[in-house]
């Protein structure tokens, strides 16, 4: 099947370079921008096919939004033993301060970017949840717009969802949960890794792009600062910085992007924060082991998505088989993200392994092991050629009375063969995913 | 049971003027367990505009802004509280004791901390108050007091390898010895009859309630303490929180004064 | 939209002067280039001592290559197409994507140039770009307060520029009357003192030069 788009793709990515579709990078402590590679050979997934996965996301992150809001409040997951609770009070996603702080209308989740692959027997596997602040959304929905002036016909022949509609569908999940005032998209600055998406964002959405400086908090409310001085309150804080940046007053005292007693705002109910303080002790690479766990505790469901087969070494009988099967398991360190602290057993030495073996015995909380998933490969353009390269499909989820799926995602691939890793940080370019419309 | 009068003045000098001082204080002595507060004011000057909250430990908060240069920044809170109270007071924190058996960065245990629990000899199987006893004991004799060696950010094994610290110190390596046995135990910060300024001890959950235990003087807590707050360490406690605009060196000086009436 | 902070306000205002000072140089640049080629070859010095620059360059050629593209040179035309681009990447929420564009295309275009041997023909293209922002500018920014505060940037820009050059009378009374109709359609705040001055200046017989520069650059109070 050839798709006339990608006979297009110079015209593509000269429109990708106009319109500045960038992320940052830091290299040697130097800030640079680089063009996100994109291949126009698109993901496609049937209509059917999409509608299986849209149940099994919904259902997936009304479990976690379940667990984060009882982990702060009532904690029966924990009582009833479901989840040790060690595992959530180690985990450093958990934050202290959020206990018994509910955020307005219940919500956690606003905006998940929920991380699948697609084995070679065509099943799908999560492979991770995110649900701090998950980012690139922003890229599909621009490529698309490129992708539609550079090859109309492509788009006449095939019926494809129109996945710009997801600056309405933000828009309506920040209105959903704003307490009365402007809603605004914080942003730690120009030089964060996602600014195009921040400042894109903002652009589609009509809402305010903010830093930390330009928001202020007096006597329990939060106002946006004009230049004549005149303050505006704000109801909805879309913030696209993490949790121990957001205010010196509770998290981290050293930060200088966040905004002093904004979570003082928020616990009073007083601001809606967009995702909530404190998700990440849902989406830490332990707790994921037990999202299954979740869907039965919590809705009385069979999960209609399954994890990618996990064990956790805290169990006596997990460890044993991590350590009889090595060899075959790829091992993860809980705390760390984007690709990082992930490693193949089969390309350790020996002497790594032994080490790492008893790094594992010495901590077994720290790691969870994974069989190596059989991917699919999908294919790229490169040098003309069409190649099989890894890819992974990040679906975003968005809560608003209930969880609605984007009907897309942000297919991303590894450049690199021999790669696992599509981070774009490390190099990964991106693809459209296509949900077809009939 | 007791009824003390207690002062407490804290003041921040700056070297040069500041402004826009954003300030965050857990400085007022909450009712619940073994104390009931029975009158308390406060104030903050420059004068701004306070406002009151709670934090998830059950911690009252004090916060607000100085917009105008200052170059002195003080907070005085006084009143009454009634110490060891036969009936214990429900208290506003709402957290389960076990989410206290867990090691933080500051209290996370190393070498030396293990092998002073070792030292300690078996335990398990006495009472939780008993086996707290002995640990106060051996923190108690592991640390010589001393100012200036330590600071906010001092690892309780560290302080232990130094043998040396304040009661933050002597505080922090108990916690760490209780959470190795997955004993809940949680970090206090208070005030004490003769002693001039802030001070820190633990508390111990015994299966039925909290109960003080004071290892830099190897007491247990019973009416000569009052309390402000608690946490999991130091920093869920700090007295002060706040960031401002200005080129200043800061020094913080407090003063508290304890007496029974 | 209607709200925008300080620290935006004063991004559309350099945006604005930047890109001006892109242009107007490189206009000014083909002028004296066109001297250089055979009839005057180090009218590069006059050109920066006119434009207050450091005369660090060590010939004709240097000079025509480390001006237009040197990005290590503060005073280059590259240097400056990077402070506008600065400014614009972090307004896309008050312009829109669509303008950033005409400033992303010139940077491509700048970056092009450095590879030709003809630089006027790489610098046109960055003219082009900057012309079609202008045009895009008036055609899209719909808010009237920030269109203006960008115009005022460029105003000011360019009697600076025509200032420093001691351009002809005419020019510069021309200018400053595009300059202040601009600015009192913006809610800027400036200083009426120094415009009622510059005003003034501009009915002489005799242009005082420095001081209308020095007005110029003065004239924004925040």
């Amino acid at each position: 099947m050839e798709i006339e788009l990608t006979r297009r793709a110079e015209t593509v990515n000269e429109l990708l370079a106009r319109y500045g579709v960038k992320f940052g990078i830091y290299k040697n402590n130097e800030f640079k921008e680089q063009l996100f590679p994109f291949d126009t050979i698109p993901r496609i997934i049937k209509k059917e096919e999409f509608a299986y996965l849209e149940k099994g996301l919904k259902q997936r992150v009304m479990a976690l939004n379940c667990f984060i809001r009882d982990v702060y409040g009532d904690r029966k997951i924990i009582r009833d033993k479901v989840v040790p609770e060690e595992f959530v009070y180690i985990s450093s996603g958990y934050l202290a301060p959020c206990d018994g702080v509910v955020p307005p209308r219940g919500i956690y989740t606003h905006i998940a970017g929920i991380d699948l692959v697609q084995g070679k027997d065509g099943s799908w596997y999560v492979l991770e949840d995110n649900l701090r602040v998950p980012s690139g959304a922003s890229y599909p929905m621009i490529a698309r717009e490129i992708c539609r002036k550079s090859s109309p016909g492509t788009f006449e022949e095939y019926h494809v969802e129109d996945n710009r509609d997801y600056a309405k569908l933000l828009r309506w999940t920040m209105d959903y949960v704003n307490t009365g005032g402007h809603t605004v998209i914080l942003t730690p600055g120009r030089y964060n890794a996602a600014y195009f998406e921040h400042s894109y964002f903002a652009e589609k959405t009509g809402a305010h792009l903010a830093t930390g400086r330009e928001l202020t908090v007096e006597d329990d409310y939060l106002y946006f600062v004009d230049y004549s001085g005149r303050r505006e309150k704000v109801g909805a804080v879309y913030r696209r910085i993490s949790d121990e940046y957001l205010d010196p007053m509770t998290f981290n005292e050293e930060s200088v992007i966040g905004i002093p007693h904004i979570y003082d705002v928020y616990r009073k109910g007083h601001v809606a924060l967009l995702n909530a303080p404190g998700n990440g002790v849902a989406d830490d690479k332990g707790i994921y082991y037990f999202v299954p766990k979740m869907v039965r505790y919590y809705l009385g469901e069979e999960p209609i998505l399954q994890n990618a087969p996990t064990y956790l070494p805290y169990y006596e009988e997990d460890m044993q088989y991590v350590l009889e099967h090595f060899d075959d398991l790829v091992l993860k360190d809980v705390a760390e993200a984007g690709g990082y602290g992930v490693v193949f057993a089969n390309k350790m030495t020996a002497g790594q392994k032994e080490d790492f073996i008893a790094l594992l015995k010495r901590e077994p909380r720290r790691f969870i092991a994974q069989e190596v998933i059989d991917f699919k490969d999908i294919d790229i353009v490169e040098n003309a050629k069409r190649v099989p390269r890894k890819a992974d499909l990040r679906a975003f989820v968005l809560m608003v009375d209930e969880p609605v799926v984007w009907k897309s995602g942000l297919t991303r691939f590894s450049r690199n063969p021999d790669s696992f890793i599509v981070n774009s940080s490390q190099g990964g370019g991106f693809k459209d995913t296509w949900v077809l419309s009939q | 049971m007791k009824t003390l009068q207690f002062h407490y003045h804290m003041e921040i000098a700056f070297s040069e003027p500041v402004h826009s001082h954003v300030y965050t204080l857990k400085c007022l002595p909450v009712t619940g367990a073994a104390q009931r507060i029975e009158a308390c004011a406060y104030r903050i000057s420059p004068e701004s505009r306070v406002r009151e909250g709670m934090d998830s430990f059950g911690n009252r908060m004090l916060y607000g802004t100085v917009e105008e240069a200052h170059s002195l920044f003080t907070v005085d809170v006084s009143g009454t509280a009634v110490t060891d109270v036969p009936r214990p007071v429900p208290e506003g924190d709402r957290r389960e004791p076990s989410a206290y058996r867990y090691q933080t960065p500051l209290t996370r245990a190393g070498e030396r901390i293990r092998r002073l629990l070792a030292d300690c000899g078996g335990t398990a199987g006495m009472p939780v108050c008993d086996r707290v006893r002995g640990y106060m004991e051996a923190v108690h004799e592991s640390l010589r007091y001393e100012k200036g060696v330590t600071d906010i950010a001092t690892a309780a094994e560290d302080a232990l390898a130094l043998g040396r610290g304040v009661c933050q110190d002597y505080a922090h390596i108990l916690l760490s010895l209780c959470r190795e046995e997955r004993i809940p135990a949680r970090y206090v910060v208070g005030m004490l009859i003769g002693e001039g300024e802030s001070h820190a001890w633990v508390e111990v959950y015994d299966g039925e309630r909290w109960r003080g235990f004071d290892p830099t003087n190897n007491v247990a807590v019973e009416d000569a303490h009052i309390k402000i707050s608690h946490g999991r360490d130091y920093r869920d406690c700090s007295i002060n929180r706040g960031v401002f605009t200005g080129q200043a060196g800061q020094s913080q000086t407090i003063l508290v004064e304890v007496a029974e009436t | 939209m209607g709200i925008i902070s300080v620290e935006n306000m004063d991004r559309l205002f350099w945006l604005g002067r930047y890109s001006e000072r892109v242009y107007t140089s490189a206009r000014l640049f083909a002028d004296s280039f066109d001297r250089m080629i055979d009839m005057d070859m180090d009218n590069y010095a006059v050109f920066c001592s006119r434009l207050d620059i450091p005369n660090i360059y060590g010939s004709k050629e240097d000079f025509c290559e480390r001006y237009i593209t040197d990005e290590e040179d503060p005073n280059s035309i590259y240097s400056n197409l990077m402070r506008a681009y600065d400014n614009a990447i972090v307004l896309r929420n008050e312009i829109g994507s669509e303008p950033i564009t005409y400033i992303q295309l010139s940077v491509y275009d700048m970056k092009k140039s450095r590879v030709m041997r003809a630089p006027l023909v790489g610098l046109q293209k960055v003219e082009d770009d900057i012309l079609a922002f202008w045009g895009i500018v008036d055609d899209m920014i719909e808010d009237e307060n920030m269109r203006n505060i960008i115009k005022v940037g460029k105003r000011v820009e360019r009697l600076d520029l025509y200032g420093r050059l001691q351009m002809n009378r005419e020019s510069i009374v021309r200018e400053v009357h595009r300059l202040t109709g601009r600015i009192a359609r913006t809610n800027l705040r400036y200083d009426e003192k120094n415009l009622k001055e510059l005003k003034k200046l501009a009915e002489e017989e005799q242009i005082d030069y420095d001081r209308v520069v020095a007005l110029a650059d003065t004239l924004r109070k925040d």
